[in-house]
């Protein structure tokens, strides 16, 4: 395994700055290289699977798997929607304060949760996604199965009117930029390593003075808060929301992505995990019986097959040639002080 | 309320009980056994159904026989998959591999059987429901109570398979190894036992479990395809509050969320399953493991 190398690699950091800003610039100019304004919506959803996607990555750093990611997208897109509609807020008040509920409601629930790591946390995340979507379901004031309709847009802010799918995606990059640094920043820091620790061994991790259950439930709020933001964001740009959009069987869409794009790369696996399985299905739309075939089949190859993952793939396969480079250039070194 | 009322509620609580009995025994066999979280369960439970129906309806055999039948044809499937997908997936697993990346690895790879099988039975059986003639429609007057004799009869197979089982992984020298590999498959090995086949045989008689569960149910209500999607968030409930990889905890944790469904739905409606759901959470708050169970790591 190759270690990270701490800025001792100029030119390697380098390389990486320009990569992603060339990345972050074809992000903001992507919408005006595309006229439909169906492969934009398919574009900002999924933006919305990359956030959701990556908190499934962040519980997973640390050891745990969640099936739960819906749960508190869904109490992300209520929460707001009950604070602007029926407390008359404004979008970006209400989104501090569904973050802040959202929270506070990660706290509580986690802080049982996060008590069962292992097989018993699946399933609970998986049975409270479900529950939270039976509970707005029975709850008349939010609608009940029907869902709310009419919901407003974000305030305008400034001259951005939030009226075309630009200004949402926009709204939804600047999110997700957000969401990338800040976990970045996490994962280098001292919370990520020990994540990292914990994933490899519990025991381990809890001699050397790491508290795993409270870091794993730091995990615990922050994805979940997370995907509340991505949730708030749904509500306001789908402007009607249904409990049946939350149900359990999306967090297990969630963490395919994860799976898909690479389990080893925290932010780009959820990324292009998220794309393909937002196209793919799409495309195949036209074959839609079997559909659900095809997927399911393409997923038992990739777990599989391609163990890393389509990103794994690639950077074995890299590392491969590049070994194969060095080993190459070596001999031919070698070779020619051998001759001297 | 009536006591006619009571054991009317009380018969309907054993019935949906002893099915996610059975499910969930499915379930804690093939995850204790081979760490595999079962989502196709809920797929294979409803293809017991169909096999039933096919079997019981379609070629008109004997019930029991149909019922042996679509529990024999489910083990193969089950042995099948196994050989076909996790086999090869756990063959890339080292010691040094992480329990999550097994646990998640194997789930994932449950799902993809699931979304297969799940679509595939849509395509050969398409949507529409399918009703069972009932083997056994009399209905037998207890305390004026009319209760239908197929829900007594549900509740006695359940109880028969159970003992089977009971008899099976507490008398035999394969019930021993199969107790055995679910605590340590490596020291299994070191006995000198080849545990590949135990795997397998592990995930076939889980799945054996989840289509006798399906079969005994058809005659009750109709078979859709949407039937297994409904019963497995209620069986990773059951597994919960049981406890996992404790097979009297399944026992009790069946029999109390059956009895909480049934009563529940008649006194509260909807809101039954957010109260058991609650209720569930009490119980983990005190008993981390389940019921029975033990807290694990």
């Amino acid at each position: 395994m190759k270690l990270p190398n701490n800025g001792a690699n100029h030119k390697t950091n380098r390389y990486k700055l320009l990569a992603i800003i060339i990345a972050v610039a074809a992000l903001v100019v992507l919408p005006f290289c595309i006229e439909s304004g169906y492969i934009k919506h398919l574009i900002i959803m999924a933006c919305i699977g990359t956030i959701l996607g990556m908190t499934f990555s962040m519980l997973y750093s640390a050891g745990l798997i969640t099936l739960g990611a819906a749960a508190f997208y869904a109490v992300g897109a209520y929460t707001s929607t009950v604070l602007v509609m029926y407390a008359g807020l404004s979008f970006w008040v209400a989104l501090p304060l569904t973050v802040m509920i959202s929270a506070i409601m990660a706290l509580g629930f986690g802080a049982l949760f996060v008590r069962n790591a292992g097989v018993a946390f699946v399933i609970i995340s998986l049975i409270f996604a479900q529950v939270i979507v039976i509970a707005i379901g029975q709850a008349e004031f939010l609608g009940g199965w029907g869902g709310i309709i009419g919901i407003p847009r974000p305030d305008s802010l400034g001259p951005v009117e939030f009226a075309t799918k630009h200004d949402f995606y926009y709204l939804i990059l600047a999110f997700l930029l957000l969401v990338v640094v800040v976990y970045t920043a996490l994962y280098s820091s001292r919370i990520g390593r020990a994540w990292r620790a914990i994933k490899l061994s519990p025991n381990l991790a809890g001699t050397l003075g790491i508290n795993a259950y409270r870091y794993r439930l730091l995990a615990y709020v922050i994805g979940s808060t997370t995907a509340a933001v991505a949730g708030c964001f749904y509500a306001h740009y789908f402007q009607n929301i249904t409990p049946g959009a939350f149900s359990g069987w999306l967090s297990i869409y969630v963490q395919l992505y994860a799976v898909l794009g690479g389990l080893e790369f925290y932010i780009l696996g959820p990324a292009i995990g998220a794309v393909i399985m937002t196209f793919v299905p799409e495309y195949l739309r036209v074959v839609k019986e079997i559909e659900p075939i095809i997927t399911g089949i393409l997923l038992l190859i990739i777990i599989l097959f391609f163990p890393g993952g389509i990103l794994g793939t690639i950077r074995n396969s890299a590392n491969v040639s590049f070994e194969g480079f060095d080993a190459r250039v070596k001999k031919i070194k070698a070779s020619l002080t051998g001759k001297r | 309320m009536s006591l006619g009322l009571f054991i009317q509620l009380l018969v309907n609580a054993l019935t949906i009980g002893s099915i996610y009995i059975l499910m969930v025994l499915g379930l804690d066999i093939i995850l204790r056994g081979t760490k595999i979280l079962n989502f196709a369960h809920g797929q294979l439970y409803m293809l017991g159904a169909y096999v039933l129906f096919l079997f019981f309806q379609t070629l008109h055999l004997n019930f029991a026989l149909s019922l042996v039948l679509s529990g024999a044809s489910l083990a193969l499937i089950g042995a099948l998959s196994y050989l076909g997908i996790f086999a090869v997936l756990s063959r890339r697993f080292t010691v040094s591999t992480t329990f999550s990346y097994i646990l998640l690895l194997s789930a994932m790879a449950s799902v993809g059987l699931m979304m297969i099988l799940q679509q595939g039975t849509l395509l050969v059986f398409g949507t529409q429901e399918r009703g069972i003639q009932s083997p056994l429609p009399q209905i037998i007057d207890v305390f004026n109570v009319r209760i239908s004799l197929m829900r007594l009869i549900i509740i006695f197979l359940s109880l028969l398979i159970c003992i089977c089982l009971y008899l099976l992984m507490y008398k035999t020298t394969f019930g021993k190894i199969l107790r055995a590999v679910s605590y340590d498959p490596e020291a299994v090995t070191l006995q000198g036992i080849n545990t590949s086949w135990v795997f397998v045989s592990c995930f076939a008689l889980g799945s054996a479990l989840a289509g006798l569960a399906g079969g005994i149910i058809a005659p009750l209500f109709s078979v859709t395809p949407s039937m297994g999607q409904n019963i497995i968030f209620m069986s990773f409930l059951v597994l919960l509050v049981g406890g996992i990889g404790s097979y009297r905890g399944t026992i009790a944790g069946g029999l109390l969320v059956g009895l909480l469904l049934s009563f529940g739905f008649q006194f509260m409606g909807g809101i039954a399953e957010l109260f058991v759901f609650m209720l569930v959470i009490i119980i983990l708050v005190f008993r981390p493991g389940g019921l029975l169970g033990e807290a694990a790591e």
